[in-house]
């Protein structure tokens, strides 16, 4: 696979955000707003939005599983979802539950032939779909009925939210970007895949273990992404010559950025907001893209095929694209909405250190399917015994 | 519970009598009852669980194979040279001339495999943990000093931690911008690069964080266990110190000691974050690979790993077991040794000499490996890019106050944490005794123990997936009905699982070193077994069941997947669990929750300490 029949494959569509990103109109939609703002503020919420009439006649109790940080951080968006949700679907008790081992533990109970009680997943990256349908005969998730979510349309049409899944099972709800994070006083910005084989990233760059991490696992798509299965081994034993270092995840390697042992990490293209937030010295969290892309990685939600609940779920579905949620969950999580710019309002304090490449790049579902497993057991090999 | 063994149990009423009788039998077979509810235990929470996953590597579409092993033991990412034996084992010829070969070529550097890197790296790590920890168990038995007893209480500390917080407190430590180079800046020197540099010595030194207590501790309670007599015999026939040193304090030593090398063997030999969180992929051992397999859903090829992994650990473990069994038992438990003042008085000649000043530099050594990172995590957590700040306890205390009911709040997993080492404690020390006695002078003692170590033998991870499987899915029953076992009870069950061995190890060499004339008397006079064992013999091994109750406590506080993989919704979470959850894009939260399972643990083990004290010194 080139790059360019993954470009076509992605909907060669290119996008040009500016690196402030995502910000649209400043007016000033605070954090304790009611979801009640929502259709007042919006124009272009109609019949559709949370007044809705329909909204009061559904009841019963919508069980969501999500990953842990979703509800443990210090502003966990599940927090404010669950109560502005509830208060928007009176009938509805929201129940959050975080299964060990993420969307794997379904598949196990689907493989054991155990019944899944639970009717929402929010946290579906690419290759959980992927993971899916390599392991199981059957369909965990629905092909969702998409014209049972009225917001739907207001989804970004760029790479940088699509799933590309032929089941058609996810809608994003928000998404992010990997890049580099450096520190200008040691090194000069990065600003290809090359430089970093170059004598002056000698040793400077930690990256994660793609066995188990998510930003790991997407940076190694993205040598893929730009050398193609047949080369990204080759430019990866360059990496290594140059003296590239991994750790498990990305906090042992951020760490370790931390405390200075390299100059260079790979991470989220939102690392500011933390920094300045943390009072970090900003030289220190200086956000590199390499050839204006960074590899999206975007997250999603989907209905269980065992959920009988499937009108409070496509009710939930509809209402995180809403206005406010979509703000919410994108400066709570520091991430980026799903939903294209007029349809969002996020603060200053956001945009100013949250920034978008000109160029999302990310594999799809059918350039993932029944390879993804094999590239990173090559990759993992080659670091093991280098 | 009353004697009524005895022939003269008087007249009494019948119904008194049935008891009596009741009780008299139970008394008669207290040790035969507690070796079924130990082995019933083991057979639900180990074995079921174990061998449901362990049985995947020898099925593939339902028809039995052993073509996973195949694939492994062929592998040479696995197995390094070997694969070629593996492959074709009868050319017996092409293996000798290849050998020939490579001797003639003198002996160059060989891949050693994935599993030949384990072992190498745990070999590694067993000698730095006994070159750290016999010193510290040298010290702590035979010097007398203020805050000794406290000292020997916290040596576990280390144990309990979770591995992503020994990582941090390596990196707060050692880091470029670490304390210590901070340190060393102050006097000019550095930065220094120790963590880059030489990543297999820093994972080494983190596997020696972990486990140098844990000989230090075994090795202590043993030399307390120790008889003076033998020792005072020797000096007064004319024996150097060096000599009745090495003639008889050694020997009575050696099991103990065997006994911390073999389990931090068995341990960093299937150690897993803490390699990939201090060294990468670089480093990797074949628990890395068994966990990705287990990532992706392929059970096979992650149950065929475990299972080598187990078959060498095992092995290793049952060599150990004959070797400790035909030690004959060395001598009479009598008095212990007395210690002397490390500092009888504070002259400088006194101070300078040699002895004294070894272990001052060995305290030096241990300030800057076991304090050092504990003390920077501490630091850690009070303090942002800014400096100074209490921020991440007022999100705790924010978190308490405030926090929903789904949200995981730092008191319940304090006291889910007590309380659960408490019942592990319970519940491991009696499972670790009994199988301690009962191996201790059975024809089929070794085979019983290794069986019973099976817990400490196999891979955490793939333990984790068997009671995910075993016991959270549960066993389909006839009529559509599961039968499941999860909830606080299965979460202490699976802790004293993985508790008891240690209670066996740190008992098991002590017991066996009894003299059996001791016990044989008593059942003479009328005891029971199970009274003989009460009151004759575990008085007199009482530091090392303190010792084994400790460390069974540390195991039910520091463990994490079985806690949150049988956790039945509801808030069974403990401090670990609490950490992991606020691990988020700061450390911070984590950081001020991995202080505060340092100070319950700290205290905790004070407390054990004090109250198992009580026996031993009775």
């Amino acid at each position: 696979m080139d790059r360019r029949t993954l470009l076509r494959a992605l909907g060669g569509v290119s996008v040009g955000v500016s690196l402030a990103g995502c910000a649209t109109q400043d007016n000033g939609t605070d954090d304790t707003d009611g979801l009640e703002d929502d259709g007042l503020e919006d124009e272009t919420d109609d019949a559709t939005n949370v007044s809705d009439p329909d909204g009061d006649e559904l009841e019963g109790t919508l069980w969501v599983a999500t990953y842990s940080s979703m509800l443990e951080d210090e502003n966990p968006a599940g927090v404010w979802i669950e109560e502005a949700f509830e208060e928007a679907y009176p009938g509805i008790e929201l129940e959050w539950t975080v299964p060990d081992g993420d969307v794997g533990h379904y598949i196990q109970r689907a493989q054991q032939g155990v019944e899944v009680e639970t009717d929402v997943y929010l946290g579906l990256n690419v290759d959980d779909l992927v993971r899916i349908d390599d392991t199981l005969d059957e369909q965990l998730f629905v092909s969702l009925e998409r014209d049972r979510i009225e917001r739907i349309d207001r989804v970004r049409e760029d790479p940088s939210v699509e799933f590309d899944d032929p089941h058609g099972r996810v809608v994003p709800y928000d998404t992010g970007y990997i890049s580099l994070v450096y520190d200008e006083t040691e090194v000069p910005e990065p600003t290809s895949f090359d430089d970093l084989t170059e004598p002056e990233f000698e040793d400077a760059l930690l990256i994660q273990n793609a066995q188990y991490s998510d930003p790991g696992q997407a940076f190694l798509l993205w040598t893929i992404a730009e050398f193609g299965e047949d080369g990204y081994l080759e430019y990866w034993e360059a990496l290594l010559e140059n003296g590239v270092s991994d750790r498990d995840d990305w906090w042992s390697s951020y760490l370790a950025y931390l405390e200075e042992e390299r100059p260079m990490v790979v991470s989220y293209s939102t690392d500011q907001v933390y920094a300045v937030a943390d009072g970090h010295d900003l030289s220190r969290h200086q956000v590199g893209f390499l050839d204006g892309q960074g590899y999206a990685n975007p997250e999603g939600v989907g209905i269980f095929t065992d959920s009988e609940k499937g009108d409070l779920a496509y009710a939930f579905i509809d209402f995180l694209l809403s206005r406010d949620a979509q703000a919410e969950i994108a400066t709570r999580n520091v991430q980026f909405p799903a939903v294209a710019d007029e349809y969002v309002d996020l603060d200053e304090s956001f945009t100013d250190y949250a920034f978008e490449p000109d160029e999302p790049v990310a594999l799809g579902y059918d350039d993932l399917s029944g390879n993804l497993d094999e590239w990173v057991d090559d990759w993992a090999r080659l670091l093991a015994t280098q | 519970m009353a004697d009524s063994s005895g022939p003269d149990a008087g007249t009494t009423s019948p119904a008194t009598s049935v008891v009596r009788t009741l009780t008299g039998w139970t008394g008669r077979h207290a040790l035969a009852l507690a070796a079924l509810a130990t082995a019933a235990v083991l057979g639900v929470v180990a074995y079921l669980p174990i061998g449901l996953v362990f049985a995947e590597a020898f099925l593939e579409d339902g028809r039995l194979t052993l073509a996973a092993f195949h694939a492994v033991l062929t592998d040479p990412f696995y197995v390094g040279p070997l694969a070629g034996v593996f492959e074709e084992p009868l050319a017996l010829g092409t293996h000798f001339s290849a050998l020939f070969a490579w001797v003639r070529a003198g002996f160059p550097a060989v891949g050693m495999g994935l599993f030949g890197f384990t072992a190498y790296q745990a070999a590694l790590s067993t000698l730095a943990s006994l070159a750290l920890g016999l010193p510290a168990a040298y010290v702590l038995a035979t010097y007398e000093f203020r805050g000794r007893q406290t000292l020997r209480s916290l040596t576990i500390l280390p144990f309990v931690l979770p591995g992503i917080l020994v990582a941090a407190g390596f990196y707060a430590m050692f880091g470029q911008a670490g304390t210590l180079n901070t340190l060393l800046g102050t006097v000019g020197l550095g930065p220094y690069p120790f963590l880059s540099r030489y990543p297999l010595a820093v994972v080494v030194l983190a596997h020696a964080f972990y486990n140098a207590p844990l000989v230090a501790r075994i090795t202590v309670a043993a030399w307390e266990s120790l008889d003076v007599s033998a020792l005072e015999t020797a000096r007064s026939l004319g024996a150097s110190r060096r000599r009745a040193f090495l003639d008889v304090v050694v020997p009575q030593l050696l099991p103990a000691v065997l006994t911390g090398a073999l389990l931090t063997f068995v341990f960093t030999f299937m150690t897993f974050p803490i390699v990939l969180a201090l060294g990468g992929l670089q480093l990797a051992t074949v628990e890395v690979w068994v966990y990705d397999r287990v990532g992706r859903l392929a059970f096979a090829e992650a149950a065929t790993l475990a299972i080598l992994e187990t078959v060498v650990s095992l092995s290793l473990t049952y060599a150990y077991l004959r070797y400790e069994s035909a030690q004959a038992s060395v001598a009479r438990v009598g008095r212990p040794p007395s210690r002397e003042a490390l500092f009888p008085d504070w002259r400088l000649e006194t101070l300078c000499a040699p002895r004294r000043l070894a272990v001052v530099g060995y305290g030096l050594l241990a300030l800057v490996v076991f304090v050092g990172p504990l003390a920077s995590l501490v630091l850690g957590s009070l303090t942002d890019g800014s400096g100074f700040t209490l921020a991440h306890y007022r999100f705790l205390a924010e978190r308490q106050a405030t926090g929903a009911s789904y949200q995981t709040l730092p008191w319940p997993a304090v006291r889910n944490s007590l309380l659960f080492g408490l019942a592990t404690l319970a519940l491991a020390v009696p499972m670790g005794v009994v199988i301690a006695v009962l191996v201790a002078r059975s024809r089929w003692g070794a085979v019983i123990d290794t069986l019973a170590m099976v817990p400490l033998a196999v891979s955490g991870i793939v333990f984790g997936i068997g009671l995910l499987q075993g016991l959270v899915f549960g066993v389909s029953l006839p009529g559509g009905t599961r039968l499941q076992f999860t909830g606080v009870a299965a979460i202490v069950a699976a802790h004293a699982v993985a508790a008891y061995p240690f209670v066996v190890r740190t008992v098991s060499p002590v017991l066996g070193g009894l003299d059996p004339a001791m016990v044989e008397s008593a059942r003479a006079l009328g005891a029971t077994r199970a009274r003989a064992l009460l009151d004759i013999e575990l008085p007199l091994v009482a530091s090392a069941v303190v010792a084994g109750a400790a460390f069974a406590f540390a195991i039910s506080i520091g463990e994490f997947s079985s806690t949150v993989i049988l956790a039945s919704g509801g808030d069974t979470y403990t401090m670990p669990v609490a950490l992991e959850r606020y691990l988020g894009r700061r450390s911070g939260p984590a950081l001020a929750m991995g202080t505060v399972l340092l100070v319950v643990t700290a205290l905790s083990f004070v407390v054990i300490d004090r109250v198992g004290g009580r026996f031993e010194h009775r």
